[in-house]
């Protein structure tokens, strides 16, 4: 078999030039679709289920609050009560007020009108703690809501 | 010139095999560091507290449902025992005929679990959502949600959002929630 005398048997090198590329455009993809953490969150807790969800909008005037178990700092649940974090530090509900008055008294008055606050509640939380948690955010008069929840796929569980 | 003869240098290739690691590490940094946008939920809007005493707005008994979550986390409409689909179907159907003049009156008690009163709202939330929809398709032929800035207020002008939370414990604290 003549055709064959000079076949070269080393297999080629896998041209591996190309794979930083692959990789920085997944880099690029994640810069984009996520933001970053800015709070640790000191409370365990698991959203309810809903139906009508709707997105927040302007993210930069929005406050969360986070309620549920308190966890240490290995992430495991020690305590049953319920404790309530504010953006990233526990407080309690009446100092949530006045940290919303002073914020609001320092804003602008239209930025003051979009403040809102994002509340992360577990689902097993009783209805007291947010009806405290409602009246204050009344009298600290930051009156936009957000509950969150996630999306009930099955539909309700009834 | 002894140096001169040894010119044709070749230059050699820049190793380029660590990048991807350095784009793995930049990447792994990113997944850790951050979390997927997925910040959604039921938005409400809160009463404001009335410092001057207002009358109460007459509203017409026959306009008004009263739901009343208990402690043991059973929800009543008007007295019966409702399950969420059920409260879905008889508020729009409440929302529907009474048009403007309705009212919804929302009792929670404070023993009540959060995951129960979520659920009420989204109920009330749906139904809201259904009668809108449905006035929006036949007045501009579109769902709410795709409809201009003045037709959904024209809309919400049409069929207002009205809940008022009763607050069990706190007696006397009434409020209206309003529209999104």
């Amino acid at each position: 078999m003549r055709l064959y005398r000079n076949r070269n048997h080393d297999i080629p090198a896998l041209n591996t030039a190309s794979l930083p590329d692959l990789i920085f455009s997944i880099l690029f993809f994640f810069m984009l679709v996520v933001h970053m953490r800015k709070a640790t969150v000191h409370v365990k807790y698991q959203v309810p289920t809903a139906t009508e969800l709707s997105r927040l909008y302007n993210k930069s005037s929005v406050q969360y609050i986070y309620i549920g178990r308190p966890v240490n700092r290995l992430g495991q649940v020690d305590g049953k009560e319920t404790v309530v974090q504010l953006n990233d530090h526990l407080t309690s509900i009446p100092e949530i007020r006045n940290y919303l008055i002073r914020l609001s008294a320092a804003l602008p008055p239209e930025q003051r009108r979009q403040l809102s606050v994002s509340i992360k509640a577990d689902r097993h939380v009783d209805m007291g703690t947010i009806m405290d948690l409602k009246q204050a955010l009344r009298e600290a008069n930051v009156l936009n809501v957000n509950f969150t929840a996630v999306m009930d796929r099955k539909g309700q569980t009834e | 010139m002894m140096f001169r003869r040894r010119e044709k240098r070749k230059v050699p290739g820049l190793n380029t095999t660590s990048t991807a690691d350095i784009s793995f590490m930049l990447l792994i940094l990113f997944l850790v560091a951050s979390s997927m946008d997925l910040d959604k939920g039921l938005a409400r809007r809160l009463p404001a507290i009335d410092k001057t005493k207002k009358t109460a707005l007459a509203v017409d008994s026959r306009k008004v449902i009263r739901l009343v979550i208990g402690a043991d986390d059973k929800v009543t409409l008007d007295g019966r025992s409702v399950t969420m689909r059920a409260i879905r179907q008889q508020t729009t159907t409440f929302v529907k005929t009474n048009g403007k003049g309705h009212l919804i009156q929302l009792q929670t008690d404070r023993k009540a679990s959060y995951d129960t009163y979520l659920h009420v709202q989204d109920q009330l939330a749906a139904a809201y959502n259904a009668v809108r929809d449905q006035r929006s398709s036949s007045l501009f032929g579109k769902p709410f949600e795709q409809c201009s800035r003045e037709q959904q207020t024209r809309i919400a002008d049409e069929v207002p959002v009205r809940i008022s939370e009763v607050y069990a414990a706190a007696a006397g604290k009434t409020g209206k929630g309003g529209g999104r």
